[in-house]
C-alpha cells in the first residue's frame, strides 16, 4: 500500500481570500480535501458555496499559537494532513519610522511565526506516515527590500531560512516529506498589484506544485510555473562543466 | 521517581543487534527488562542513511549516529573521524547491509587441519549451531546456501530470484570455477521493499535489533526502553554489581536489577567497564586487564569487478557471496562478497572523503573539493563495474585496544597496530582475488589496509581462563557474578564473515542461559 497526496487532507492558510482563497478553489475542483484556515469567518464562510463540500473552514489566526493549536486538533478529526501549504501573510506597507516593536512582530508573528506553528503541527502527522508536503508560498521581497515594507521584507525573507533549515534537519531523514517554495508572481490581490495575475491562474499552478511528490523537489524553488535553478558559485559553476553536469529546469505541465 | 517503584529482573544497557535479541529473549521467557540507550527513540518513518553528512553532536544523534569521533592511533598516527556507529533503537544494525552469514566450522574450532589461532571459542560451532537455526528464523534470514559448505543452515527462507544481473554475473563467475550463491540477507522484500542497505528501513521489511528484538519485545508488555540515557558507571561491591549510575537529562539517576547485560557494543562496553572505577580500581570485571584489549576490526579489500559482456547490468550487485578463499593453503582469509553499491561518483567520492579525513590533508576545505576530480575520473572509469569486497579476518593481540579517559567524552580511543602477520596475510589475500576470478577484469579499489569501523570486535573476549578472557563460555563476567555481556565484545576471534548473525545467535543464547538461572534463582525463594 501506498500513501497519496490525496490520502489526507489539505491545510491552506490565509484562505478566505485572494491566492489562498483561489488554491482552496482550485484544490478542491481537482478532489482534495482542503482545510481552508482565515481570520475572518465571513470571508472563509463565502469559500464554500464556490469550493463545494470538499472545502473545511477552520477559524484560525495563524500568528496565534493556541489558535494554531487549537485548529489543527479540530483538523485531525477531518483527517491526517498531507499537504500544508503556508500561504497566510500580511504586508503593511509602514515605513519603519512608522512602525514600533510591536507592530513589526505582528508581521513577524503571521508571516514567519504562522509558517513555522502550522509546519510544526502538520509535521506531527507527517513523520509518523513519513509522508507529506509542504509549499510555502514564498516572495522575491527579502532579496532587495522595497521602500515600506521592512516587517513584510524580514519576514517573508525569514521564511525561506526556515525552509531551507527545515529540509536540513528533515530532508535526509524523511525523504518523503517534500518541501520547497513557490514564488506566484506579482497577482491581482489586495497584497498585489492591480495589473496583476489573475490569482485563479496562479493557483493552478500552486495546486499542481502542491500535489506534485517528488523527493527531488525537496529544496527548490518555483517561480509560477517554472522552477528556479539554484544559485551557484562560480567555482560550482566551472566545477558542473568539468562534471559535464547539465541544469536541468523542471515546469509545471 | 517512577523507576524507584519499579523493579527489574534485568537491564539492559544498549538496543542494538545483541541487546535487542537478548531483551526479547528474556522478555519473552516472562523476564522483566529495562532497555537504557545512549540514543534517541526517533520516528519509525525515518530513512536516515549512515553516511548521513552530519558533524553536530546533537545532529547526529538525532539521526541516530554515535555522537562521538573515533580517536584513532593506528600504526602510531592519530587520526579522528565518525565511524559507521549507531545510537538508537536497534543500535547501528538499523544501518546495517543485512548481511546475515554464519561462520565456518574453522571460525570457532580448533582441529590439527585448521589450527584455530587462540586454540577455539570456549564454546564450540556444534553448539553454536542450533542458535544459529534459531537467529537465522528470528531474523527471517533469506537466500542460498554455500555450495561448498557442509554445514546446514536450516531455517534460511527462500529468496526472492536474483535480478537478472545478478543471475548472469553469478553464472559467469560459476563457469570460472567460483561458488558463488545468493548471500544471506535479513530483508524480507515486503512490497515496497525500499532496499534499505545503509539507511534506516521504514518498514517492517529489514529485520534488525529494532525489528526482530526490541519492537516484538515491546509486546510482551515487559519492558520498557529509555532513551538519551548516558550510563556513567556499573557500581557494586566484590563480585557483584549493585546499581547503575546514568545521568538522564543532565539529572543522575540510579537504576537496580537483579542482572546487568551489557550491549553497548564493542566499542562503548569496554569503555563503560573501563569507566567504572570507584569499586573496581583497574575498571568493572578488569581483574584480567583484558577488558578493551584484543580490538579486531575486519580488513576490506574492496575491488571493481567487470561484468563480462553478456552480464553487463545497470545498477548496483548486492546479493552475490564466494566462500572460494574463506580458509585457502594453510590462510585464514574470509567471503567475498558484492557490496550493494555501485562505483558511482557520489560513492567514490564519500569513500574518498572518509579515507582523506583520517589524514591532515582532509581538513582543508579546498581538497575536500579537490577530491571531486579523481572521484569523477574513477566514476567513468568504472562504467558498470560492481564493487566487491572481501573480508579478511583481523586477529587478537592485546595491544590493539580501545582506551578509556573520563575527558574523552563521547569519542571513542583507540590503539591500532597492523601486525606483520596480517600484512602478509592480506597480500596473499589480495593475490589470491586477482588469481581466483579468471576471465573478469577487477581492479583493487584501496592500496592500504582499510580497516572496517563498522565490525569492531574482541574487547572483552570469551574464554574459559579468567586470567586472560574477560567473560566465560556463557558470557558471564568472571568477576561480576550478575553481569553479562552480548555484543561483539566477547568475539575471541573476528571470524571470516560480518558479525551480525553471531551477535544475534549467542545473545539468544546467553540470554535464554540467564532467563533460565533467573527463574530459577526466583524458584528457589
Amino acid at each position: 500500500m501506498t500513501i497519496d497526496l490525496t490520502d489526507g487532507v489539505c491545510v491552506v492558510t490565509g484562505a478566505g481570500r485572494g491566492l489562498g482563497r483561489a488554491m482552496a478553489i482550485e484544490l478542491c475542483s481537482r478532489g482534495v480535501q482542503v482545510v481552508g484556515l482565515g481570520r475572518n469567518v465571513a470571508d472563509l464562510r463565502a469559500v464554500s458555496p464556490v469550493a463545494g463540500p470538499g472545502f473545511h473552514a477552520v477559524t484560525c489566526d495563524v500568528s496565534d499559537t493556541a489558535q494554531v493549536a487549537a485548529a489543527f486538533s479540530n483538523i485531525a478529526t477531518i483527517g491526517p494532513v498531507s499537504i500544508l501549504i503556508n500561504n497566510a501573510a500580511v504586508y503593511p506597507r509602514r515605513d519603519f519610522l512608522e512602525e514600533d516593536t510591536d507592530s513589526f512582530m505582528r508581521s513577524v508573528a503571521v508571516n514567519l511565526g504562522g509558517t513555522v506553528a502550522c509546519t510544526r503541527h502538520a509535521l506531527e502527522v507527517m513523520v509518523d506516515r513519513g509522508f507529506g508536503r509542504i509549499l510555502n508560498v514564498a516572495t522575491f521581497a527579502d532579496i532587495a527590500p522595497l521602500p515600506a515594507s521592512s516587517a513584510y521584507a524580514v519576514s517573508k525573507g525569514a521564511a525561506r531560512i526556515f525552509t531551507r533549515a527545515l529540509v536540513a534537519d528533515l530532508g535526509d531523514r524523511f525523504p518523503d516529506i517534500v518541501i520547497g517554495d513557490w514564488m506566484p508572481g506579482m497577482l491581482a490581490t489586495t497584497m498585489g498589484i492591480p495589473d496583476g495575475l489573475d490569482p485563479a491562474q496562479s493557483a493552478k499552478w500552486g495546486a499542481s506544485l502542491a500535489l506534485w511528490h517528488d523527493p527531488s523537489l525537496t529544496g527548490t524553488v518555483f517561480e509560477m510555473d517554472r522552477e528556479l535553478p539554484p544559485q551557484r558559485s562560480l567555482k560550482r559553476r566551472l566545477l558542473d562543466k568539468a562534471l559535464l553536469r547539465k541544469q536541468v529546469i523542471r515546469s509545471l505541465g | 521517581m517512577a523507576d524507584k517503584a519499579q523493579t527489574w529482573d534485568v537491564i539492559v544497557i544498549g538496543a542494538g543487534m545483541g541487546g535487542g535479541i537478548a531483551t526479547r529473549v528474556l522478555a519473552e521467557a516472562g523476564l522483566r527488562v529495562l532497555v537504557l540507550e545512549k540514543g534517541r527513540a526517533g520516528y519509525r518513518a525515518e530513512r536516515t542513511s549512515i553516511t548521513a553528512n552530519a558533524l553536530d553532536p546533537v545532529a547526529r544523534s538525532v539521526r541516530s549516529l554515535w555522537p562521538g569521533q573515533i580517536k584513532a592511533r593506528i600504526d602510531g598516527r592519530d587520526s579522528a573521524f565518525f565511524g559507521p556507529i549507531g545510537a538508537g533503537i536497534g543500535g547501528s544494525s538499523v544501518f546495517y547491509a543485512a548481511t546475515l552469514e554464519r561462520p565456518e566450522r574453522h571460525d570457532l574450532d580448533h582441529s590439527a587441519e585448521r589450527p584455530h589461532p587462540t586454540g577455539g571459542w570456549p564454546v564450540s560451532y556444534g553448539e553454536m549451531a542450533p542458535w544459529y537455526d534459531r537467529a537465522e528464523q528470528m531474523l527471517q534470514v533469506c537466500g542460498d546456501a554455500d555450495p561448498l559448505s557442509d554445514n546446514p543452515c536450516n531455517n534460511l527462507r527462500p529468496a526472492p530470484e536474483m535480478a537478472a544481473g545478478d543471475a548472469e554475473l553469478a553464472g559467469s563467475l560459476r563457469a570460472v570455477g567460483l561458488h558463488p550463491y545468493r548471500s544471506h540477507s535479513a530483508i524480507r522484500y515486503v512490497a515496497g521493499c525500499l532496499d534499505c542497505l545503509g539507511h534506516k528501513c521504514p518498514k517492517p521489511c529489514k529485520m534488525d535489533g529494532r525489528s526482530a528484538g526490541i519492537e516484538p519485545a515491546m509486546e510482551t508488555g515487559r519492558v520498557t526502553v529509555m532513551d538519551q540515557v548516558d550510563v556513567a558507571a556499573l557500581r557494586g561491591k566484590g563480585g557483584y554489581i549493585t546499581h547503575i549510575e546514568a545521568a538522564v537529562d543532565g539529572t543522575k539517576r540510579k537504576f537496580e536489577a537483579k542482572a546487568v547485560v551489557l550491549a553497548a557494543g564493542a566499542l562503548n562496553t569496554p569503555r563503560l567497564l573501563l569507566a567504572s572505577t570507584q569499586d573496581w580500581p583497574t575498571g568493572a570485571a578488569n581483574s584480567s586487564d583484558w577488558v578493551g584489549r584484543g580490538l579486531m576490526f575486519h580488513l576490506n579489500e574492496m575491488f571493481a569487478l567487470w561484468p563480462r559482456k553478456s552480464a553487463g547490468f545497470a545498477g548496483p550487485s548486492k546479493a552475490i557471496s564466494m566462500r572460494d578463499l574463506y580458509w585457502k593453503d594453510g590462510l585464514r582469509f574470509g567471503v567475498v562478497q558484492a557490496m550493494g553499491i555501485d562505483a558511482g561518483y557520489g560513492e567514490i567520492l564519500h569513500y574518498l572523503r572518509n579515507m582523506l579525513a583520517r589524514t591532515r590533508l582532509g581538513k582543508l576545505r579546498v581538497v575536500r573539493e579537490l577530491v571531486r576530480i579523481p572521484a569523477m575520473i574513477a566514476a567513468r572509469l568504472f562504467g558498470n563495474a560492481k564493487v566487491f569486497v572481501g573480508i579478511l579476518e583481523d586477529l587478537p593481540y592485546p595491544e590493539n585496544r580501545v582506551t578509556f579517559d573520563a575527558s574523552d567524552g563521547d569519542d571513542i580511543a583507540i590503539k591500532y597496530d597492523l601486525h606483520p602477520e596480517l600484512r602478509t596475510r592480506r597480500r596473499a589475500f589480495r593475490k589470491a582475488i586477482k588469481r581466483v576470478i579468471k576471465g573478469h577484469k577487477t581492479m583493487f579499489l584501496n592500496r592500504g589496509a582499510e580497516l572496517n569501523f563498522g565490525h569492531p570486535c574482541g574487547t572483552c573476549r570469551m574464554g574459559n581462563d579468567p586470567e586472560t578472557s574477560v567473560v566465560n563460555a556463557e558470557c558471564r563476567t568472571h568477576d561480576l557474578a550478575n553481569c553479562w555481556i552480548v555484543d561483539a565484545s566477547v568475539m575471541p576471534t573476528s571470524m571470516g564473515v560480518n558479525p551480525s548473525l553471531t551477535i544475534a545467535a549467542n545473545a539468544m543464547r546467553v540470554a535464554t542461559v540467564l532467563a533460565a538461572s533467573l527463574k530459577g534463582e526466583a524458584r528457589d525463594d
